[in-house]
């Protein structure tokens, strides 16, 4: 054992191989706080009552529309005979994927143990929860009784009447709803540290008010280590959750007989795109908000690029499920398959097809390179492009499929009216209303999470030496040197 | 040693294809175990399938689909190992160094399975139904339009080129990545890390693509009518299943043979349960998809699958893969204490390599004949005999080599890891 601990070390202090790179800049525990927890102590700037402004009055357009179309009912839309699905299943789906990112990023990286998702899951998960809301919102409206959605929920009644367990529309409502319940516990679970971390720092009513919220939090042993399993273990409920929750939404085309619809590569087919469109929305959203807010070293470059290697695998599984229905389609030797496949890339909706294709299986592939990959001006257009070809994608399943299927007698063409659009349209004022309040109220990044893994937080960060014990016995070697990370310049909010 | 890394180009480069570098390992990294880790199971192979050959004789369509399962277990084996060593490499995993080397030994199976793959060309004509010429003689009685209009892929030259095509492709990845790993033990620098992520990074969409295409002309092409846009993914997952039993198998026996002591501990079997509950989650994820999905709608050119595998007797194989291949192995691997419990996961290791070929063998059999489910000794003979020379030339390039990956720099974080 005399090679192996000597070259370890070397690699550690010049940034070769071994040495894992620097998650954030050089703040120490209280620049961390005081960056954090600032944000929501200093007075409003102008600009967030502008954004606020014009939220609330997307969400009045979405309130009007939705007000207009309950009270003269679903034939305000644009929905036809063959195509009964059209921009709220479209919106809903949409919604219901970008919301998936936030658990991956919470969940599923935390079992994974990637440091590197800490600093972006709170604002993730609000993600979620406020992309849940949004989609929430299309399974209620667009039936055509909005007043009976609650036959859908098993309840005891005197008609003695219950809902068919066998319709993924059925399993949509309870996917969805216990997806928005234990999105929000876990969320909430996250925050109350950093509560009491603002808790603590407030006076008068603010103090008052969060220390209802952060439920006592003394930050004893006991009470971390708790935390910790509770943590871990909604993390481990979440995962099979996020999963189930788009495959059940992916059902409600599957299970169908129709072309185009009926192809079991959807459930993880779906995930993948969920996953897809939910990183590009982090990347749009956290692109503004950690240049407003001034936390560029917390949300660095590193995070950004790690989060566009997503994009880039989840798009390339997406294109190569495009790729494998086109050829099970041909294989499968069945004409109505051929068909609908055809149509798509050369109907009356190829333009639609072609869009999809495009802004999900091209685009992405521009972050094969590095230089991209860090780009903010690239990354930034790259993931709104990615967020219109995730639409199109869903828009291009549901109403492609519909518009031409097995009767030529019933074919027609789908056009969305004015409220359609309105209604989506307004539904992206509910998401930045609460995103935006989100950001006023809430510390936007999970400070004790980010405490945890700066080089500080490591047990050995103040070794003297190599961290060997006396003897020559290996002992444990420092992750990062402490020193060396305090002297280091490569700033990764930089480089 | 470094660059020194010679190929090695003799009768044994089936084996292992570059030379023996274990001597210039440290101490604790040498292998020191006996000939018998090799050439038991190689002898036991050998055999199993030379006795194989009477079945030949007897029966040889019943040797031929028995052949297949046994000969697609071990494919999917090192077909599993290149992906696991694709996503480690990728996202500069840390905990699984320490493995690294069992798990580089599984892929150099791709150009001996080349070799073990030449009976199935002679049974083409018994396993795949398509390669009857009767059936595109247009206005004959035998006559079937849907085959007609596959056979511009579905015919006997271009399958065999496809499958030359991926073993070519899986070997030079497996090559690249094993040659690049032994090299790297003479001294770890960046430009050896650097060329092992590269080679992932373009590996993990080749391997995947053609992984799946394989699926399709191995194993759904068996009832060429049938089909489904998921069964590469059901594949990948039972191939990761298999492929960390056997790593997780293989560590357990040779450290009761004393070596890597305090290399791979608790903590990283933990981590191989964790990946193997994960993955028969996977499984039974995408199986159930698949089957509810086809169930659901009914389909009668899709349900014909399901219903072969649902009757006269089949019904109770699908079960068991049902309680078995998930349920089981859902509950005994979920609490952490089972995961460090090393001779319960030796167990498992052992049952889920059990469950995947039976899980292959659910798949296969039933279009050798749906009307009577049973196991013929064949079934055994030629899948533990492929299994066993499979086996002996992963102990045998294991003993030729240091046991972990001496130059990684990730080492040193893998010796200490912990599950925090």
């Amino acid at each position: 054992m005399e090679e192996q601990p000597t070259t370890q070390s070397a690699h550690a202090s010049d940034g070769g191989p071994g040495h894992r790179p620097r998650l954030i800049g050089k703040l120490s525990f209280h620049e961390l706080t005081e960056r954090v927890a600032g944000h929501t102590e200093k007075q409003t700037p102008l600009a967030w009552y502008g954004a606020f402004t014009v939220a609330v009055s997307m969400l009045g357009l979405l309130a009007v529309c939705l007000a207009y179309q309950i009270w003269n009912g679903v034939g305000v839309w644009g929905n036809n005979q063959p195509v009964g699905w059209g921009w709220p299943i479209v919106n809903f789906v949409w919604w219901v994927g970008i919301g998936h990112a936030g658990t991956l990023i919470s969940a599923i990286l935390f079992l994974f143990r990637q440091g590197w998702r800490t600093s972006i899951n709170r604002s993730a998960e609000a993600m979620t929860l406020f992309a849940v809301m949004c989609a929430g919102i299309f399974p209620a409206v667009h039936v055509g009784r909005v007043w009976v959605v609650y036959w859908m929920f098993p309840i005891p009644n005197q008609m003695e009447m219950w809902p068919q367990f066998k319709s993924p529309l059925l399993w949509d409502v309870f996917a969805v709803s216990s997806y928005f319940t234990v999105s929000l516990v876990f969320w909430y679970v996250g925050l109350i540290p950093d509560l009491a971390t603002l808790r603590d720092r407030a006076k008068g009513l603010r103090a008052k008010v969060l220390a209802f919220f952060s439920l006592g939090w003394t930050g004893a042993n006991r009470h971390w280590r708790n935390y910790e399993k509770a943590y871990l273990l909604l993390a481990g409920l979440a995962t099979p959750l996020v999963l189930s929750v788009h495959s059940v939404v992916s059902f409600d085309f599957a299970v169908a007989v129709l072309p185009g619809w009926h192809t079991t590569i959807f459930p993880p087919y779906f995930v993948a795109g969920a996953i897809f469109s939910g990183f590009a929305m982090v990347v749009t959203l956290l692109v503004i908000a950690r240049k407003i807010y001034n936390l560029e070293d917390i949300i660095t470059k590193n995070h950004l690029e790690k989060m566009n290697i997503i994009i880039l695998v989840t798009g390339t599984l997406v294109g190569f499920a495009y790729i494998t229905e086109f050829f099970m389609a041909w294989y499968s030797g069945v004409e109505y398959e051929q068909y609908a496949f055809l149509n798509r890339a050369l109907g009356p909706y190829a333009w639609a097809y072609w869009i999809m294709m495009s802004c999900n299986l091209i685009s992405p592939q521009i972050f094969w390179f590095k230089k991209m990959r860090r780009s903010i001006p690239v990354m930034f257009t790259l993931s709104i492009v990615v967020n219109i070809g995730m639409w199109f994608e869903r828009f291009v399943i549901t109403v492609t499929s519909l518009h031409r299927d097995f009767l030529p007698s019933s074919w027609g063409y789908y056009t969305p009216t004015w409220i359609d659009i309105g209604t989506y349209v307004g539904s992206f004022g509910l998401f930045f209303t609460m995103f935006l309040l989100f950001l006023r109220f809430v510390p936007m990044v999970a400070l004790a999470e980010v405490k945890a893994v700066t080089p500080e937080a490591d047990p050995h960060a103040h070794d003297e030496g190599d961290g060997r014990a006396t003897t020559d016995v290996p002992y444990v070697q420092p992750a990062q040197e402490y020193s060396a990370y305090r002297s280091a310049d490569d700033d990764p909010a930089t480089t | 040693m470094a660059e020194s890394v010679k190929p090695y180009l003799g009768p044994r480069w089936f084996a292992d294809p570059v030379q023996a570098t274990k001597d210039a390992a440290q101490r604790a990294y040498r292998f020191t175990g006996d000939r018998r880790a090799w050439l038991v199971p190689l002898a036991i192979g050998i055999a199993l399938l030379a006795i194989s050959l009477i079945g030949l004789v007897q029966d040889a369509k019943r040797f031929y689909f028995a052949y297949l399962t046994g000969w697609t277990f071990c494919l999917t084996t090192s077909l599993g190992a290149l992906f696991f060593l694709f996503f480690h490499h990728l996202t500069k995993a840390g905990w699984h160094i320490v493995v690294r080397r069992l798990t580089e030994a599984l892929l150099w199976a791709f150009p001996l399975l080349a070799l073990l793959g030449i009976p199935i060309v002679f049974g083409m004509h018994d396993l795949y139904h398509w390669t009857h010429h009767d059936l595109y003689v247009e206005g004959g009685p035998h006559y079937d339009p849907v085959l007609a209009g596959k056979r511009a892929y579905l015919n006997q030259p271009f399958w065999i080129a496809r499958m030359v095509a991926y073993l070519v492709i899986w070997s030079v990845l497996a090559y690249k990545l094993y040659v690049t790993s032994i090299q790297q033990d003479a001294g770890g620098t960046g430009k050896h890390q650097q060329k092992l992520r590269n080679v992932s990074a373009w590996g993990l969409p080749v391997t995947a693509v053609t992984t799946a295409f394989a699926s399709y002309d191995i194993l759904m092409s068996l009832d060429p009518h049938w089909y489904s846009t998921i069964f590469g993914v059901y594949m990948f997952a039972g191939s990761m299943l298999a492929m960390l039993a056997l790593v997780t198998l293989i560590a357990l026996v040779m450290q009761r043979r004393g070596m890597l002591q305090d290399v791979i501990t608790r903590e990283h079997y933990q981590d191989l349960g964790k990946y193997m509950f994960g993955f028969t989650v996977f499984w039974a994820y995408i199986g159930f998809s698949q089957y509810m999905l086809i169930w659901y709608a009914g389909i009668p050119e899709e349900i014909a699958w399901y219903q072969h595998r649902l009757q006269h007797g089949w019904g109770w194989h699908s079960a068991m893969l049902v309680l078995l291949h998930f349920i089981v192995p859902f509950f005994v691997l979920l609490p952490r204490f089972t995961k460090r419990m090393l001779p319960l996961m030796g167990f498992m290791s052992v049952w889920m390599l059990v469950m995947h070929w039976f899980d292959l063998y659910w798949m296969v059999m039933p279009v050798y004949g749906s009307e009577h489910a049973a196991f013929h000794w064949l079934d055994f003979s030629t899948w533990l005999g492929l299994t066993g020379i499979f086996v002996g030339t992963v102990m045998y390039r294991v003993k030729r080599h240091p046991l972990v990956p001496e130059g990684d720099p990730y080492l040193e974080e893998s010796l200490h890891f912990e599950n925090a």
